[in-house]
């Protein structure tokens, strides 16, 4: 099991210039930290104008600020947004590939296509398009990467042949991934070898099905990379306490808030009719209704709130590694957390929980190989002599991948 | 999260008053159906919703018109401009103002339903390649021309090119209309199930929009998002749920079937 942590960069209201540069800096902090206690993944999100909900709309350049300041934990560039209108794929290859060389070889790359009508809008980009153009970027950026003289004719994409330089770190190009909300993503995932990057948490017996059938599909892909990604995360949020009541009076309140952020998102769904997207994105599709025996509030109740996820990191040590058993049991291979929302928890508060996370849960679910790995020195930085430039004497860890 | 700003007693200028809430739902057969959203600018997000309901972003406005051959009052048609919103964590719309063809359902819009409906000429008309729908107060004509006194219609908006999509790929979102009920000035959620036959969407035009007539003047719907019309019929089931429009939906709910 791989454990990440996951930033959406929440900014609480009243917006200002403090609060956003609070926000960063707290982060920043909170991976210097993950890296030290030997979290594998930080993943950050693209997304633009979602006030209050995500204010992250470079996460290259925050990853970037990672990277620097950390030495051995993953950088998940994820998920970038596979629309022209946002971004152009060989910009993404780029930008992409001098992150991994800037990290060492640490880089993942997440895809996505944008679930909210404030995004796709805001860049007049068509949402009956999305689904085409985030397969046409699948398949173009590892070939950017690992081809010298790659060019392009596609349905919404093309190019003339060029060298696009760099080439990522990593041999032969870093893992990829695709976020998955509506469900069905997964399987588009699997179809192309693409890692399962769960970014709504579905209950335990939903995610259970998806994943076997990712499992299945994913053993026949055609890859549409040079290898088969095929780890399966879901997200989740961590504040982690001894005592579980205290967990739960400072953890579940940044759930509901987050989760109210996120259903006041204005979804593509609601604001244009078309078959690309038949569901509400992102986690507030996963929320499930509460409020009646059988656990399903009538819909249309809006004093409801929204149920919390199943599986929810909010608890005790003990709680939370009964919690994630049972995602591992499910066939889930790594958990990406939130770990705070508006910057609702005290900073302090939100390193322990980090930290007595990593001490006592972290342990449980490690082989005495992988223990031993988290304690090792940091990587060495490649030494290239001028006299030899073909390759580095030295490789990072995952540059041999 | 940010909630709505205008003052409840304000809004409660006019507002219909639902005497006793029906048990029954109400069935409209044979509808036309033009459902249009049109992004707002900044200054209405908040200004135009009671502090019980949260605007969304961007600022959005939901245009529904309906042209009905079959219901409980007969044969008419209407138009409901609204306000996207959340109520709670559920997706709303906040209707500022509704028009209606007849007497008998301006009546029963307001009265059965909380519409603040308005008796006015109201033209959907569907073509072959297109729609178009005017709204124009009650004796003025409904077919976009200037009135003597020089006023201009209501609504008026014109949609082309008909694109086929599925029947299910047509979301519908209720509405919050404010009334004077039995428990006092409330929202009422008025749901809507529909049963569509055809769905098309199609490239609009908002051509005249008389903000003031519909009676918000904030409301400046600038650009157009999404159009789509359909043939369906309607079932509005009985209210089930009010709120108190000065608090949020988790404190504010009161169910009344």
């Amino acid at each position: 099991m791989k454990f990440g942590i996951f930033y959406e960069l929440s900014v609480p209201r009243p917006f200002s210039r403090a609060n956003e540069w609070l926000t960063y800096h707290n982060a920043l902090e909170q991976c210097r930290v993950a890296d030290e206690l030997g979290f594998d993944h930080v993943w950050a999100v693209e997304h633009h104008f979602l006030e209050e909900y995500s204010h992250c709309p470079a996460p290259e350049v925050f990853l970037t600020a990672v990277a620097a300041q950390t030495q051995r934990i993953r950088v998940g560039h994820g998920a970038v947004v596979c629309v022209p209108e946002m971004n152009n794929p060989i910009r993404v290859a780029e930008r992409a590939a001098a992150l991994d060389i800037i990290s060492n070889g640490r880089l993942e790359l997440g895809t996505a296509r944008s679930s909210t009508w404030t995004e796709l809008g805001g860049f007049c980009a068509d949402p009956d398009d999305t689904k085409k153009t985030w397969d046409e970027f699948c398949r173009v950026i590892p070939q950017m990467w690992t081809d010298d003289d790659f060019g392009w004719e596609g349905a919404r994409f093309e190019m003339p042949a060029r060298n696009v330089i760099p080439k990522p770190f990593q041999e032969p190009h870093p893992p990829m991934w695709v976020t998955v909300t509506t469900p069905g993503t997964e399987l588009d995932a699997a179809e192309r070898g693409l890692g399962c990057l769960g970014v709504s948490a579905a209950p335990f017996a939903e995610q259970e099905r998806r994943t076997k059938e990712y499992y299945r599909r994913v053993a026949n892909c055609d890859p549409v990379g040079s290898f088969v990604n095929d780890q399966v995360h879901t997200l989740n949020f961590l504040y982690c306490h001894e005592d579980y009541r205290q967990a739960a009076a400072l953890g579940l309140p940044m759930v509901g808030a987050f989760s109210m952020s996120n259903a006041h998102l204005y979804f593509t769904r609601e604001a244009y009719p078309t078959r690309a997207y038949q569901t509400l994105g992102n986690a507030g599709a996963a929320l499930r209704s509460r409020g009646t025996p059988n656990g399903s509030a009538p819909a249309d109740d809006p004093s409801v709130a929204k149920g919390l996820p199943e599986g929810v990191g909010i608890g005790d040590p003990d709680h939370l590694v009964r919690t994630i058993r049972k995602w591992e049991d499910v066939g889930v291979t790594g958990i990406n957390f939130l770990l705070n929302a508006m910057e609702m928890i005290p900073q302090e508060q939100v390193l322990d929980s980090l930290r007595l996370f990593a001490t006592e849960v972290i342990p449980q679910f490690q082989t005495p190989d992988e223990r031993a790995e988290r304690v090792q020195a940091p990587t060495t930085v490649p030494d290239i002599s001028a006299s030899d430039s073909t390759a580095p004497s030295t490789m990072p860890a995952g540059a041999s991948r | 999260m940010i909630s709505g700003t205008a003052s409840v007693d304000e809004l409660a200028t006019g507002a219909p008053e639902i005497a006793a809430f029906g048990a029954e739902s109400v069935r409209l057969g044979g509808v036309t159906g033009l459902s249009l959203v049109a992004e707002l600018r900044r200054p209405a997000r908040e200004a135009v919703l009671p502090p019980g309901l949260h605007p969304i972003v961007p600022p959005a406005m939901s245009l529904l018109a309906w042209d009905v051959s079959e219901s409980p009052w007969g044969a008419f048609s209407t138009a409901f401009v609204r306000v996207v919103c959340r109520s709670g964590a559920r997706a709303r719309t906040f209707c500022v103002g509704a028009a209606a063809s007849t007497d008998d359902a301006v009546a029963g819009l307001r009265s059965q339903l909380g519409f603040p409906a308005q008796r006015a000429r109201v033209a959907l008309r569907r073509h072959y390649d297109g729609v178009d729908l005017t709204v124009a107060a009650a004796g003025e004509p409904a077919n976009g021309a200037a009135t003597q006194h020089g006023a201009g219609p209501m609504l008026e908006l014109s949609a082309l090119d008909p694109d086929p999509l599925s029947v299910g790929d047509l979301q519908h979102v209720g509405s919050m209309n404010l009334a004077h009920t039995p428990l006092g000035l409330r929202l009422v959620q008025v749901e809507t199930h529909h049963e569509p036959s055809r769905v098309e969407r199609l490239a609009a035009r908002i051509d005249a929009f008389d903000a003031a007539a519909w009676g918000q003047p904030l409301l400046d719907p600038y650009w157009v998002v999404s159009c789509s019309v359909s043939l369906e019929d309607v079932e509005i089931p009985a209210i089930r749920f009010v709120c108190d429009p000065a608090l949020p939906a988790a404190e504010g709910t009161e169910r009344v079937q």
